[in-house]
């Protein structure tokens, strides 16, 4: 997996804590170059977005899946935006349905507005923001 | 065998059905910045609509907000001169509150928890620091690290997804936003208070809107204003005493729908459908009136998508037809289902859907400046989305 690289940033930047207890195992695999969501061992559905624990405070195990999905909905995001993501305007911001079936937001590389469209097929790409940070992104599948 | 929560209990909702009212209401004047601080604003307010109802803070002993409000109950009970502050309450989720602060007063009234309730909003965004992200903490935690950290958090992007989900299902087209937009705009020229009074918008100017998020524009999004608005609520039976028309709280409800998280949810259905969807079978459910029977809607309306959906969540028309429902004149004044009255969030003012709630009771007492003539039964809305809620009014 080559990661993508966040070379100048923004000292606003809205970082993830990424030790948070309900979403560690999720960066973790980020800067592992895998992505990782919820899935329910007796049933075997994935859930997202992730859970503290659910009934009876049973908890769920963290998996890997595809990193394959296809765009649900998207938006061009224009001027005013968030200082710390100026320079990737317009930006293409996407919902993607994984082939899992949980909904990930995320935004869009590798492409333009115009290539965009609803059902396009994406898969997962890496960026590195900081030595803790790595966000899942989204380009056309080849 | 997943088990389903039981049926209402119809006896028990009875004693809020038709049995609450609300008696007063009060604001004061909307602006951009107000220049006062909120817990003064709030006392100014709810001064007010115990005015309007021809009471004092002497009557009150409960009260009712959102949770997004910064002063404490106490403050404000002893700017009022409340003896003793028997029940109180903050309801979460933005302006998915706004009903629900009603409704949560209803019930403490139906079940003898307080007498007069005084819910309000008071609300100070001013010019200052007012982008979503200047008000974002350094490191992102909880529901928000699952969309903020790519830069979805405008709430117009937020909200452009169900939007853009929307026209690639059914076909609804930008004129079906821009009809929600013209009609506000249309209803704000009519009242005095609305930030947009004398700003008149057309179909033209609207479809020439700078675009904030494509598919969403300038004009698809509601104002911002600061302001303080507040109603008071209480028994029936003490309404009849006092000074206005009694407006019945008929139906309640509140709903978060399956799988929610704050803000982005986006994955509570097969396919995108706001928490409206499940607010609506509850509030029709409790309810002895149905979409028909509304006069008019106070639709919540932060962005003009919102308007499209509420149409369709609250049954007015089949899912999809949101769009096509707009033409025509049929949600302006004279058609057959007039919204958002005094102009809304889109051109009214956006204080998280209060107005809506004090427009539904001008509607029912025939006081509106955009008055839908003959005028018994309102719904109004709460922000769809988030966790929300709904309330329908009515009179005699």
């Amino acid at each position: 997996m080559d990661f993508l690289f966040e070379p100048h940033l923004h000292s606003d930047y809205p970082l993830p804590d990424v030790d948070h207890p309900l979403t560690r195992p999720f960066w973790e695999g980020c800067r592992a170059g895998e992505l990782r969501i919820q899935r329910d061992p007796e049933t075997g559905l994935h859930h997202w977005p992730p859970k503290p624990a659910i009934f009876r405070g049973k908890l769920l195990e963290w998996v890997a899946v595809s990193g394959r999905g296809t765009v649900f909905s998207y938006v061009v995001a224009r001027e005013p935006f968030l200082p710390a993501l100026r320079h990737l305007l317009p930006l293409v911001l996407v919902l993607v349905e994984l082939e899992e079936g949980p909904r990930l937001v995320g935004y869009m590389v590798g492409c333009t507005p115009a290539d965009m469209r609803f059902g396009l097929p994406v898969r997962v790409r890496f960026k590195v923001l900081t030595d803790r940070v790595t966000l899942p992104v989204w380009e056309p599948a080849p | 065998m997943a088990l389903r929560p039981s049926p209402i209990d119809e006896d028990l909702f009875s004693r809020i059905r038709d049995r609450v009212a609300i008696v007063g209401i009060g604001q004061i004047g909307f602006s951009k910045d107000i220049g006062r601080p909120i817990s003064a604003t709030a006392i100014e307010a709810i001064s007010l609509a115990l005015e309007d109802a021809g009471l004092s803070g002497r009557d009150v002993d409960g009260m009712s907000m959102f949770e997004m409000e910064r002063t404490h109950e106490v403050t404000i009970a002893r700017g009022l001169g409340v003896e003793n502050l028997r029940w109180w309450d903050k309801v979460s989720y933005g302006g998915g509150a706004s009903c629900a602060t009603v409704m949560h007063a209803a019930a403490a009234i139906a079940t003898g928890l307080a007498s007069v309730v005084v819910c309000h909003r008071a609300r100070n965004r001013g010019a200052k620091d007012a982008r979503p992200w200047a008000q974002e903490k350094d490191v992102v935690t909880d529901d928000k690290a699952l969309h903020t950290p790519w830069g979805l958090i405008r709430p117009v992007d937020v909200i452009g997804m169900w939007a853009h989900r929307h026209m690639h299902l059914y076909g609804t087209r930008r004129e079906h936003f821009g009809n929600v937009a013209v009609a506000a705009r249309k209803h704000a020229q009519r009242n005095p208070q609305a930030m947009m009074r004398d700003r008149p918008l057309d179909m033209e100017t609207y479809l020439a809107g700078r675009v904030i998020g494509e598919p969403l524009t300038l004009y698809d999004c509601c104002l911002e204003t600061d302001g303080a608005l507040a109603c008071v609520v209480t028994s029936v039976e003490r309404a009849r005493d006092l000074r206005h028309q009694v407006v019945y709280v008929h139906s309640v409800a509140q709903a978060s729908g399956p799988n929610p998280v704050h803000l982005a949810n986006y994955n509570n259905a097969p396919d995108l459908l706001t928490t409206s969807t499940w607010c609506a079978d509850q509030l029709w459910e409790r309810s002895e009136l149905a979409p028909k029977d509304m006069h008019c809607a106070q639709i919540y309306d932060a962005f003009t998508p919102l308007v499209i959906t509420g149409l369709e969540d609250y049954g007015f028309c089949a899912r999809g037809e949101g769009g096509p429902f707009t033409e025509g004149g049929r949600i302006e004044l004279g058609g057959e289902l007039p919204v958002l009255t005094s102009g809304g969030g889109l051109s009214e003012a956006y204080v998280h859907g209060f107005n809506l709630v004090l427009e539904g009771v001008r509607q029912v007492r025939g006081t509106s400046t955009a008055q839908v003539e003959g005028c018994r039964n309102v719904l109004v809305t709460g922000a769809s989305g988030v966790a929300t809620s709904a309330l329908v009014l009515r009179g005699d």
